[in-house]
């Protein structure tokens, strides 16, 4: 509840004259709705503004931001179901709305548009309900996608408020009326521009009803010729438009746009894209006439006649363009393709003029020169504008202003232009011109109505003018971006028709008309022309005797109402548009100097009317207040009305100027301040329902007037967007030219090259024929060289073969000299031989003279010897001769017994070889014998082994044999034996007894042998025999006879090898010598295999067996103890003492030892 | 060597590459082709080759003196020896050592006992332990001859052999079998002497009975091969190969009998790669035989 307190502290403070204060107070409630969520603060708000209007409040809830807009909705709902509350709720909620908060999508759902439409389905008050429908209008656009659901809700609220505008059941001021008709109007539009097909539909099945009939006729087909064909009725559909993907793609501001192409209402249109083909051809073809570029005065004059009819207007506006560009440029520049160049130049004025105010400024002083070009001229326009309008306006307010003040004005103005216009060759003329126009306009001070309209209509001229003169100097530039402005140029010629419709003023001004042509003629004489032509626009238009027919309908509006509304609008007009006009003229310095200027004039309104032009729409305000003024003036008798042509915007229009001229003309006679006390002064003392009248017209033209100023803002956004595609556009046309001037470059870059290779293979082909021609020349000298070398090959060779010929003589002749050397070395010698010879047969010669001589000697002596033996030795010669031949023959002898020997010889030697030969040979034979009887030796030994193994091995089993033969005789004998013992048992005993007798010693051991075994039995057979021994024994001793024997058998080799006296070889005879008996029988069998063997071994063994058969047969009572024998042959000497037997074993093996 | 003109002049060149025996077929049949067999060469190639299982009979006889070097008397010789062992086998059988029923083992061991003159006089008396070591090599013996005289003779010259010929060296041989166990592995070595097991290895098993019983047949063969032609170092290796080879097992035995046991009953399964082993081994360590017998 404290805060409760607080927040009402809050809020009274809330409107704080300290500003201070203010800003705190704002920045605390912003704070606490920052912070607090709750719904408390809003509805208190709400509750402040519904009490109070208060500003701040209104601000603040304006501005909520979205988790309150619920809680405002809420409110604002909860109050609209009031009917005291409504209206003041409906003015928050259109401020809000215009606001366009972020969270306006939710209105759709929020159930305050239900409430809303139902107030306007069933509320009474026309002030409600315009302002409801003006909320509506609003925020159509906002909602267009989820609006469409209240689709049949809009539509039927248009259905009752047109037929409500006709039959006004109410039956409120015709005033109100005008209000509603004008946005019902609107609603018209926006449902039209939105959904075509739906609405159209509607409007089919609406009024086709008989009933409905009649308010067709009368204002919705009114209506329906300020439309064209929506392009959606052709090619759309009921659905499609409801589409949401249509919707998606558009914000707000397109909408709103879209809505306002459809319409042909210039109050209401928006020409942006090809809808403008009909006024462009209308402007060409003007533009076509106009070629003639020294007719600038002439032109002049045409525009002045042009002013009064609206068909002209256009053309003038137009021809005074290419008019005055020739001037600045050349007479080339006049050519069709230049024109639309200078129309666009010239639009910048007709934008400022007419549509849209350009409200991007910021981008003025940003941007480059040329991209700047543009919004300079925007400026220009503006300033020219601004320039303009004080020309224009002391025409149209002659009633404040005096004529010389004009004059005044416009000659300052005309003289501050000519510095910029140097180019210009008549720079007088225009401004003669302006001031005939000013001559005129004083004129129309007379006749003030027709005076008005002149200027009103020269307005868009002179600001073209102006604008065209003060821009073309600076922005020449401007012929090359002309393509960006082309979308301007568009509005431009926009503006040609729009001045054609501009019906306030036109009509106003055909109405006078009639004055004004007189003094038109008075001033000129070209006004003539006007004169025929204004019958024909006005003939088109509205012909004036109509105008003037319908005129008393307009005149119950009371002058004083509008006056008093118009006295309050322009002043906020002039709040909301001072920030606006400030933005728009930063560039020049001399606007605001030529302002200065015509401020200097003394007219504070004058301050008013420069903003409302910058703003065209407050301009309509404005010229509509001059207009209302005039017509005040005029009593009202020449205002005129054609409702059935006219739309309801322009009815309201005209009412607002109406009123606000009164106005102005009652503020005019006071001082400006004293605003507030015009009341009493301008209205006397009005009634207290005219007040409340007035009130609620003053609401109506606030609402009315905020609606536009959120289309504006609109249009604001819109055109935005606009300059940036057209600066983007530029950029690229910029950059599209810049690439078209590097291609020229480059395309004379390669000329120049095209051209530099044909000269450098013209030259190469020169290059070329010379070269050619010296390899010719070179060739030809190669084969005067070849021959010449050819010739000197052949002198070369006849040389060669002389020099041949001459060596070869040489060799001849060196041969022939050497011969001849030879020659003469041959005789040499030869001489010298033969000398030789000769001394050798001169010495020769002188030894046989010394041989002869000898031989003669010796012949002698020989003789002489000869003699001497022929006569000695005669005998001797026979007995040698005889003693010769002896010897002879004996030698012969001799040498023939040598021969024989030697023979003999040689036979004897061969004979000894043969014989060694033969030795070898044996030698060799015995050898091989050798080895072979080795071989057979080894042969024979190992067949020898075998068969020796085979006599072991027989040996052996013999062995085996025997030993088995003798155990079996043992076993018989022992069985003999204990028969002999049982016999003998009872001798036995007896003997037994009489032992123990004698000795007791022999018994024991007797009986010892009988326990023991082995060594008992040994012992006691020695001394006493086995009958005693065995005889107490009997079968129980077989037991342990058997091991013994085994062990016998087993020790039997190596028993016989520790005897000395049995040899190895002879184990044999030592078998037998033991068993008397058993050795015969095994020695029989044994002498069968063994007989062949050794001879001798047979005679011993045949002896032996002769020998044993005696003394086997002798005692045979021995035999019993030859068993145990062997046994103890070296152990007893007792025995062989006692037993002779044994003892001749012994001697046998003796003796066969010997015979071995 | 005369015959090497007549043997495949590639043999060389199989030994060098690794293809051990072989040509040595051939190279056999060139061997038995003379006449007068020479007793060394057959040696050398029974220690240096296995030898062909058709052949190892003839070459066994050969060389164990059953039948002579010469062919002439092959037949007569062993005519002999067939007599002679019916003869004993008669007498064995009027003495009643043997019946029809007797196994032709025991009637091996009492022909051999009887030849050698060690019979007993009662067959029932208990067995000597060389009795025992005939008694397992006639087993094995008998199961690689067919023929029964055969057989006898070749237990009973093998037996003669090793009793004559190798008497000495058998004894020492498991000194040397420790030697060889420490080079090769002397961790086992240390293991089977903490344990006190190598005085208790079966060396009566390996070296007296040759392995006979330890190894199956066909690989006893190809060590008796060896302990024919005069090495009897062999076994030596083949004891060494199969410590090593069940090393692991060994290892893991703590009691010498265990030890003992393990070895008296080797696995059977990889017994001809133990004998390949083992040639090699021995081949290593002795080198590969020349004509030294």
């Amino acid at each position: 509840m404290a805060q409760q307190g607080s927040v009402g502290e809050l809020l009274s403070m809330l409107d704080s004259p300290i500003l201070g204060v203010l800003e705190d107070i704002t920045a605390a409630f912003k704070d606490n709705l920052i912070c607090d969520r709750g719904p408390m603060l809003v509805n208190n708000l709400v509750d402040y503004y519904l009490e109070t209007n208060s500003q701040q409040a209104l601000h603040i809830l304006s501005t909520l931001q979205e988790p309150h807009d619920k809680h405002l909705l809420d409110k604002i709902n909860e109050y609209m179901g009031k009917a005291a509350t409504r209206l003041p709720t409906l003015s928050l909620l259109g401020h809000v709305i215009r606001r366009q908060p972020s969270w306006k999508h939710k209105l759709s759902q929020a159930p305050l548009l239900l409430s809303l439409l139902k107030c306007l389905k069933t509320d009474t008050d026309v002030v409600v309900l315009t302002t409801g429908v003006l909320v509506l209008i609003t925020m159509l656009p906002m909602i267009p996608q989820s609006g469409k659901q209240y689709l049949h809700d809009f539509f039927g609220i248009f259905g009752r408020l047109s037929a409500w505008c006709l039959q006004n059941p109410g039956h409120v001021a015709e005033i109100y009326l005008v209000h509603l008709h004008a946005s019902v109007y609107a609603l018209f539009h926006r449902l039209y521009g939105m959904y075509p097909c739906n609405f159209v539909s509607f409007l089919r099945s609406h009024y086709s009803m008989k009933e409905n009939l009649e308010t067709f006729e009368e204002v919705v087909k009114p209506m329906m010729e300020h439309v064209r064909i929506h392009p959606e009725l052709v090619t759309g559909s009921k659905d499609h438009e409801l589409d949401p993907r249509r919707w998606k793609r558009l914000e707000t501001h397109d909408v709103v746009i879209e809505c306002a192409k459809i319409s042909l209402d210039p109050a209401e249109a928006s020409y942006e894209d090809g809808y403008y083909s009909v006024s462009r051809k209308l402007g060409t073809s003007l533009k076509h006439h106009q070629t003639d570029p020294s007719a600038s005065y002439y032109i002049d004059t045409q525009s002045s006649y042009g002013t009064s009819t609206p068909y002209s207007t256009p053309r003038l506006t137009l021809s005074q363009m290419p008019g005055q560009l020739p001037q600045i440029l050349s007479p080339q520049s006049i050519q069709p393709s230049a024109e639309p160049q200078q129309v666009t130049i010239w639009s910048p004025s007709a934008v400022c003029g007419m549509t849209t105010p350009p409200t991007s400024p910021g981008i003025v002083p940003s941007e480059s020169s040329q991209s700047a070009s543009q919004p300079y001229s925007k400026a220009f326009g503006t300033s020219a504008g601004g320039k303009g309008t004080p020309l224009g306006t002391p025409a149209t307010s002659p009633p404040p202003c005096t004529s010389d003040d004009f004059v005044h004005v416009s000659l300052p103005s005309a003289a501050a232009t000519p510095p910029k216009k140097e180019d210009k060759p008549d720079p007088g003329r225009p401004l003669l011109y302006r001031q005939q126009n000013v001559i005129n306009s004083d004129k129309s001070l007379d006749t003030p109505g027709s005076k008005s309209s002149v200027a009103l209509s020269d307005l868009p001229e002179f600001l073209g003018g102006l604008s065209f003169e003060d821009s073309a100097e600076k922005d020449r530039e401007e012929d090359a971006i002309s393509k960006e402005i082309s979308e301007i140029t568009t509005d431009a010629e926009h503006m040609v028709p729009r001045g054609g419709f501009d019906s306030p003023f036109y009509r106003t001004n055909e109405s006078l008309s009639g004055s004004q042509k007189k003094t038109h003629s008075v001033v000129s004489s070209v006004q003539g022309h006007s004169q025929t032509s204004e019958p024909l626009t006005s003939s088109l238009d509205k012909p004036g005797p109509e105008s003037a027919r319908e005129t008393p309908k307009q005149t119950f509006t009371p002058i004083d109402k509008p006056c008093g509304g118009s006295g309050e609008s322009p002043a906020g007009n002039r709040e909301g548009t001072s920030g606006e006009t400030s933005i728009l003229t930063p560039s020049p310095c001399k606007v605001p100097a030529q302002r200065r200027v015509v401020f200097g004039s003394g007219q504070p309104p004058l301050y008013e009317h420069l903003f409302e032009v910058a703003l065209p729409k407050t301009a309509y305000l404005f010229v509509g207040k001059k207009t209302e003024e005039l017509l005040k003036k005029a009593k009202g008798t020449q205002d005129d009305d054609c409702m059935s042509s006219t739309s309801p915007v322009e009815v309201l229009d005209r009412l607002i100027q109406q009123g606000a001229d009164a106005h102005t003309k009652e503020l005019n006679k006071l001082s400006l301040p004293s605003k507030s006390a015009d009341w009493t002064h301008f209205g006397g003392s009005p009634p207290s329902d005219e007040i409340h009248t007035l009130r609620n017209q003053l609401l109506l033209l606030h609402n009315q007037l905020l609606y536009e100023r959120f289309k504006r803002q609109q249009h604001a956004l819109r055109n935005r967007r606009l300059l940036r595609k057209v600066i983007k556009a530029t950029a690229l046309e910029e950059h599209n030219a810049a690439m078209k001037d590097q291609l020229k470059l480059q395309e004379k870059e390669i000329q120049a090259l095209k051209l530099s290779l044909q000269k450098e293979q013209a030259r190469y082909h020169q290059f070329q024929d010379e070269h050619e021609n010296i390899v010719a020349q070179l060739h030809s000298q190669i084969r005067q060289l070849q021959h010449d070398r050819e010739e000197f090959y052949n002198q070369s060779q006849e040389l060669q073969t002389k020099l041949e010929d001459c060596r070869n003589m040489i060799a001849d002749l060196r041969l022939e000299l050497k011969k001849a050397n030879n020659k003469v070395c041959n005789t040499e010698l030869l001489l010298s031989q033969v000398s030789q010879k000769l001394s050798n047969s001169e010495s020769v010669q002188q030894q046989m003279e010394f041989l002869n001589r000898q031989l003669l000697v010796l012949g002698e002596v020989n003789e002489l010897y000869v003699e001497q033996l022929q006569h000695k030795h005669t005998d001797t010669t026979k007995e040698f001769n005889m003693l010769n031949a002896a010897l002879r023959k004996e030698l012969d002898k001799a040498k023939l017994c040598v021969q024989q020997q030697s023979q003999r010889l040689d036979a004897s030697q061969k004979r000894i070889a043969e014989l060694e030969s033969q030795l070898a040979k044996k030698d060799h034979l015995f050898l091989e014998q050798k080895k072979y009887l080795e071989d057979v030796k080894i042969q024979a030994r190992g067949q020898l082994q075998a068969v020796e193994s085979r006599y072991k091995a027989q040996k052996r089993i013999t062995q085996a044999f025997e030993l088995e033969i003798l155990d079996l005789f043992g076993r018989l004998e022992k069985s003999s034996l204990l028969k002999k013992l049982e016999d003998e048992r009872a001798e036995a005993a007896e003997a037994a007894e009489e032992r123990l007798d004698c000795g007791n010693e022999d018994t024991v051991p007797g009986h010892s042998e009988e326990t023991i075994g082995r060594n008992g039995e040994t012992k006691p057979p020695s001394t006493r025999g086995s009958s005693s021994s065995k005889g107490g024994s009997g079968s129980e001793l077989s037991t342990p006879e058997k091991p013994q024997h085994q062990r016998f058998s087993s020790r039997w080799e190596t028993s016989v090898l520790l005897e000395p006296s049995t040899t190895v070889p002879l184990t044999v005879g030592s078998l037998p010598s033991s068993k008397s008996f058993l050795g015969m029988k095994a020695r029989e069998l044994f002498r069968n295999k063994s007989e062949s063997q050794c001879d001798e071994e047979g005679v011993t063994i045949n002896r032996l067996s002769d020998a044993l058969k005696t003394e086997l047969c002798k005692d045979l009572n021995m035999e019993t103890k030859a068993p145990p024998s062997p046994d103890n042959l070296s152990l007893s000497p007792k025995i062989q003492e006692s037993s002779v037997g044994q003892l001749h074993i012994m001697d046998y093996n003796e003796t066969h030892h010997d015979h071995s | 060597m005369a015959d090497d003109s007549q043997r495949n002049f590639r043999s060389v060149y199989y030994e060098k590459v690794g293809f051990r025996g072989v040509e040595e077929k051939k190279s056999l049949e060139i061997l038995l082709k003379d006449d007068r067999l020479d007793i060394e060469k057959l040696c050398t190639f029974s220690q240096r080759f296995p030898l062909p299982s058709m052949y190892r009979i003839l070459v066994w006889k050969v060389l164990l003196g059953i039948i002579p070097p010469h062919h002439e008397s092959h037949a007569l010789v062993m005519k002999y020896r067939k007599e002679q062992y019916w003869d004993i086998h008669h007498a064995l059988r009027v003495i009643r050592f043997i019946n029809d029923s007797t196994p032709q083992v025991d009637i091996f061991l009492r022909i051999h006992q009887l030849e050698s003159g060690k019979l007993p006089r009662n067959s029932a008396f208990p067995l000597e332990p060389e009795d025992e070591v005939f008694l397992a090599i006639a087993k094995a013996m008998e199961e690689m001859v067919e023929d029964p005289i055969e057989c006898y003779w070749l237990v009973s010259c093998f037996v003669n052999q090793l009793n004559s010929k190798h008497k000495d060296s058998l004894q020492q041989l498991p000194k040397v079998l420790e030697q060889y166990l420490n080079i090769e592995d002397s961790r086992l070595l240390m293991h089977l002497k903490t344990c006190a097991a190598m005085s208790k290895l079966p060396y009566d098993l390996w070296f007296k009975k040759c392995f006979a019983g330890c190894l199956p047949e066909s690989s006893l063969q190809r060590v008796w091969d060896k302990v024919i032609s005069g090495s009897c170092k062999i076994l030596v290796f083949v004891a060494l190969e199969i410590l090593l080879t069940f090393k692991m097992k060994i290892i893991a035995l703590n009691t010498a009998e265990k030890i003992t046991q393990f070895l008296e009953n080797i696995p059977q399964d990889n017994t001809d790669a133990i004998v390949s082993k083992a040639v090699d081994l021995w081949r290593t360590h002795c080198g590969t035989p020349a004509h030294s017998v």
